[in-house]
């Protein structure tokens, strides 16, 4: 990274931006105010000049349309009783039947809240202990240490939902190292059986979470930090800041654009929190606080031969995703910061 | 800071292509695989590979020493797969996908193929040339057909024809180190059954330096239905119907939950929870650590189906621990109901192999599931090969001593040797069936179950007096035999309202029961009245209505209704 782009990301972190980069971005983008009139000749001129570029990147546009775009249009099928027998044209329309059902189910409600209840956990969970881990890491001065140290700390990631919730089952078990522990120390009297108790499931799904992902998603924002000027904290130094502080006001702001634009690019996901997690660890008795949208979707869609129901619950999942990216997005052009789109 | 995030974006582009390149090197060269084998199945000398789908397979190749026999026998090889970890969407993503294997063993998901237009009817080709299939299911082939509006037969297959009842298939047990200790009781109800696991845990806290657990359940997963759901109903006296109470004279099917003797029964679990007898981990420990604690012998009792822990079983024999295997026991809520251990259904019909649509093999797939239901077949499944599994004795078949052995205390034997791996779920004869010389076509007779018997097993039987365990159970013929079948074997339309109530009720009643099994005895009645509710508010009669319809038109299609 060159020293110029490290003077302007300092500098971005100022509420108006207006770094030189950043104004040749946008004169090279024609999106620049006195640019208004795009007429075609230098559209094509333009084109001829970054032919590489497209041309690397049709594959990609190919495999966005294929894979993203074209599926879209089975979306029919959540207003059709689809039948997978039968052709497109011989399925029978029922409207907003499915949707009805849905939102008649007060199963689906509990869903809806388990989905958002671990999804946010998980975001804010998730985003805090892999910012402090990051932070951590990079005050570290023994690099050796601090390699290896990443490196464990990534593995639990490549490990499969499967293993990882097995382990988690065992040391969380009447005889388990958890409770032996407790136990041995006297905080507690009698073994708890955690996966027995539904109002700790969250709590549970959470952290494992955390110790799986945190070595993982610190990545992201180490690289970033290892972005900031050195004279930043140099100056810093001389100042009379301490390491707290130069964590503070150099490091965090540093990053903060990062920071935003993945809490932007999650909480559209945050519905879509998988299920591996909830179906592995969940159990009879915690059902009712594991059930999340996209085990209801298999269990009462897919699962049981209703494709049209299992549509219409993707379809919602959709919406809600999309409303929560455009509210996110423009929550952070208002605040001046770095945004998706 | 927008140059940097370009820079990220370029990165991440990069990786994704990296990925999609990757991915589609892959694919490709696993399509060159397939046109190689595609083009040499069709020549004249090597066998037919047909793949095959069954919902109750495990990972295994078709290659043992009697999967070899059939392959030269019939000139078909099966490619064997399974659903992964037993998810139930195998069958519905192989209907929406339209790529169906040859043969299909769906189990309860058969209706969904059908509508679907996956199999093929098999009536004609059953008339044209099925002799072997005629031969064995007799007058009960109604019992294959579909339904009252389409009594067409689409499946073959998975249970067996003349079932003669020899052993229990399991339930109540308890272990056989217990009956010894407390000077070989008579247990038959609940209370019996309690008393023996209280006085035997006072005596030994511990078993071979391991906390003792009186009774261990497994209701963390599917499993909720075999050890938790049917031993409830068994122990009010009900036959094996699932979910549902059926009363075999007019077909008149009730969810089971919402009887009282059914209330009494986890009661009582209720009371052994928080007498501390029932494992506390009963509803959250996987599998593995079910037979794990099953195998250390520290278990006293279970409800659970033999199929089901017969791993365990085989450990306990291996390392020598006969005394800590399990007896079956007729045990009942009280002195007024009746195990139904022994119950003859009849031919179950319902469940089998169908042959796909699509399938390019279908003469040949039928042609070979025929051959599987002949005489020569069902001897080779069941005994293996000739003078390697066993050997003919003044003109009788006599199982090889190791064979016996190993198939005794050997998890594996039958995936290594494939002796009785290709029995269930192809088309069977029972264990009560001979062969055209008289003698018995599996090696299950009573004789040779008596004689498999451990040393324990022998010993507390010679205690009681008894020479097989079903000599205390109510009699097979006192029991009558079913009209119906068994209401799981059903194929419930998909998409009807029973399919939706039922997976609703099911979902309700295993968390609900399990809570109030776990919680304070005070609070259980009003956690079942609570949970009866809810039940109704789901309009759970509505679904007894479409399943007393459904027993109905089944007696009327297999003519067993009058």
């Amino acid at each position: 990274m060159s020293r110029e782009n490290n003077s302007a990301s300092a500098q971005s972190n100022l509420p108006e931006t207006s770094s030189p980069v950043e104004r040749q971005i946008r004169i090279g983008s024609g999106i620049t105010k006195n640019n208004k009139k795009p007429y075609t000749k230098s559209f094509w001129k333009r084109a001829s000049k970054q032919k590489a570029l497209l041309l690397m990147s049709i594959p990609f546009v190919i495999w966005l349309l294929v894979f993203k775009y074209i599926p879209i249009a089975g979306w029919v099928m959540a207003f059709q009783d689809y039948k997978p027998q039968f052709g497109f044209f011989e399925q029978e329309w029922v409207g907003w039947k499915h949707f009805k059902d849905l939102f008649n189910e007060p199963m689906f409600y509990t869903a809806l809240e388990n989905t958002l209840g671990m999804g946010i956990l998980g975001l804010v969970f998730g985003t805090v202990s892999a910012i402090v881990f990051a932070l951590l890491l990079n005050e570290l001065r023994f690099l050796t240490l601090k390699k290896w140290t990443q490196t464990i700390s990534y593995l639990p990631h490549f490990v499969s939902w499967v293993i990882v919730a097995n382990i988690v089952i065992t040391m969380l078990s009447q005889e388990g190292i958890f409770n032996n522990i407790l136990v041995g120390l006297g905080i507690i009297d009698q073994p708890i059986n955690y996966m027995a108790k539904p109002e700790m499931f969250w709590g549970i799904v959470t952290l494992s979470d955390v110790w799986k992902e945190t070595g993982w998603n610190a990545i992201i924002y180490l690289a970033a930090m290892a972005g900031v000027d050195p004279q930043l904290y140099e100056a810093a130094k001389v100042d009379g800041a301490s390491r707290i502080r130069q964590m503070w006001h150099i490091t965090l702001p540093s990053i903060r654009a990062v920071i935003i634009v993945l809490l932007i690019l999650n909480i559209g996901n945050l519905i879509n929190i998988g299920f591996e997690k909830q179906m592995l660890l969940g159990n009879n008795i915690v059902m009712e606080k594991a059930l999340v949208i996209d085990l209801y979707a298999l269990d009462y869609g897919i699962g049981m031969f209703r494709y049209s129901f299992g549509t219409a619950i993707g379809i919602f999942k959709s919406v809600i995703s999309v409303i929560l990216i455009l509210i996110c997005n423009s929550v952070a052009k208002r605040i001046g910061e770095g945004r998706v789109f | 800071m927008k140059r940097k995030l370009s820079n990220w974006a370029l990165f991440l582009i990069f990786l994704l292509g990296f990925f999609v390149l990757a991915a589609c090197s892959d694919s490709e060269t696993g399509q060159g695989d397939d046109q190689s084998d595609k083009k040499e199945e069709p020549s004249a000398e090597d066998p037919i590979t047909l793949s095959f789908f069954s919902a109750d397979g495990t990972e295994k190749e078709f290659n043992d020493p009697v999967a070899q026999k059939i392959t030269e026998e019939t000139g078909i090889k099966l490619e064997l797969d399974y659903p992964v970890g037993g998810n139930d969407e195998a069958i519905p993503l192989m209907i929406a996908s339209g790529d169906y294997p040859d043969l299909i063993f769906a189990k309860g998901d058969i209706g969904k193929l059908i509508e679907a237009g996956g199999v093929i009817k098999l009536d004609d080709l059953i008339e044209e040339k099925g002799e072997n299939l005629k031969a064995m299911y007799g007058d009960q082939i109604n019992r294959l057909r579909n339904s009252i509006e389409d009594p067409s037969i689409y499946t073959v297959g998975t249970y067996g024809v003349e079932n003669a009842y020899w052993e229990t298939s399991g339930t109540f047990q308890i272990q056989l180190d217990v009956l010894r200790e407390l000077g070989y009781p008579e247990i038959k109800t609940l209370e019996d059954f309690e008393a023996a696991l209280t006085e035997y845990y006072e005596k030994y806290p511990e078993i071979d330096g391991q906390k003792t657990i009186p009774l261990s359940l497994l209701g963390s997963d599917w499993r909720w239905l075999i050890t938790v759901g049917d031993p409830a109903g068994f122990a009010a006296g009900l036959a094996g119907d699932g979910q549902w109470a059926v009363d075999d004279e007019t077909g008149e099917a009730t969810y089971k939950f919402l009887l009282p003797e059914l209330k009494e029964y986890f009661k009582w679990l209720n009371g052994l929870n928080a007498k501390g007898l029932l494992d506390p981990e009963s509803f959250t420990q996987t599998y593995d650590t079910y037979i794990s604690k099953l195998s250390s012998g520290r278990v006293l009792s279970v409800a659970d189906q033999n199929w089901d822990f017969a791993d365990a079983d085989k450990a306990l024999v291996a390392d020598g621990k006969e005394w800590r295997t399990y007896a079956p026991l007729p045990v009942t809520l009280g002195e007024g109901y009746k195990s139904q251990s022994l119950k003859n259904y009849g031919f179950s019909g319902g469940w089998g192999i169908a042959i796909s649509s699509t399938s390019e093999y279908q003469e040949e797939a039928f042609e070979f599931l025929d051959w599987m239901a002949s005489e020569e077949a069902q001897i080779l499944v069941n005994w293996g090969i000739e003078g390697e599994n066993y050997d003919i004795v003044d003109g009788k078949r006599v199982m090889q001593e190791d064979d016996r052995e190993r198939m005794n205390n050997d998890k594996d034997y039958s995936k290594e040797t494939g002796v009785g791996y290709y029995i269930y779920p192809f088309p069977q004869w029972g264990n009560g069936a001979v062969d055209s010389t008289g003698q018995p076509i599996t090696p299950n007779s009573e004789e040779q179950i008596i004689e498999n018997f451990n040393t324990a097993e022998k010993e507390v039987l010679e205690e009681y007096e008894m020479e097989n365990w079903i000599d205390c159970f109510p009699s097979t013929e006192e029991l009558g035999i079913s009209k119906h079948g068994q209401a799981f074997n059903y194929t419930i339309p998909a998409g009807s309202d029973l399919q939706i109530i039922q997976q609703k009720a099911d979902d309700l009643t295993e968390q609900r029961i399990t809570q109030a099994i776990l919680g304070d005895p005070a609070d259980f009645d009003k956690a079942w009245d609570d949970m009866i509710a809810e039940l109704e508010a789901m309009n759970i009669s509505k679904a007894n209505e479409e399943m007393t319809k459904m027993v109905q038109d089944t007696m009327e299609l297999w003519g067993t209704n009058e």
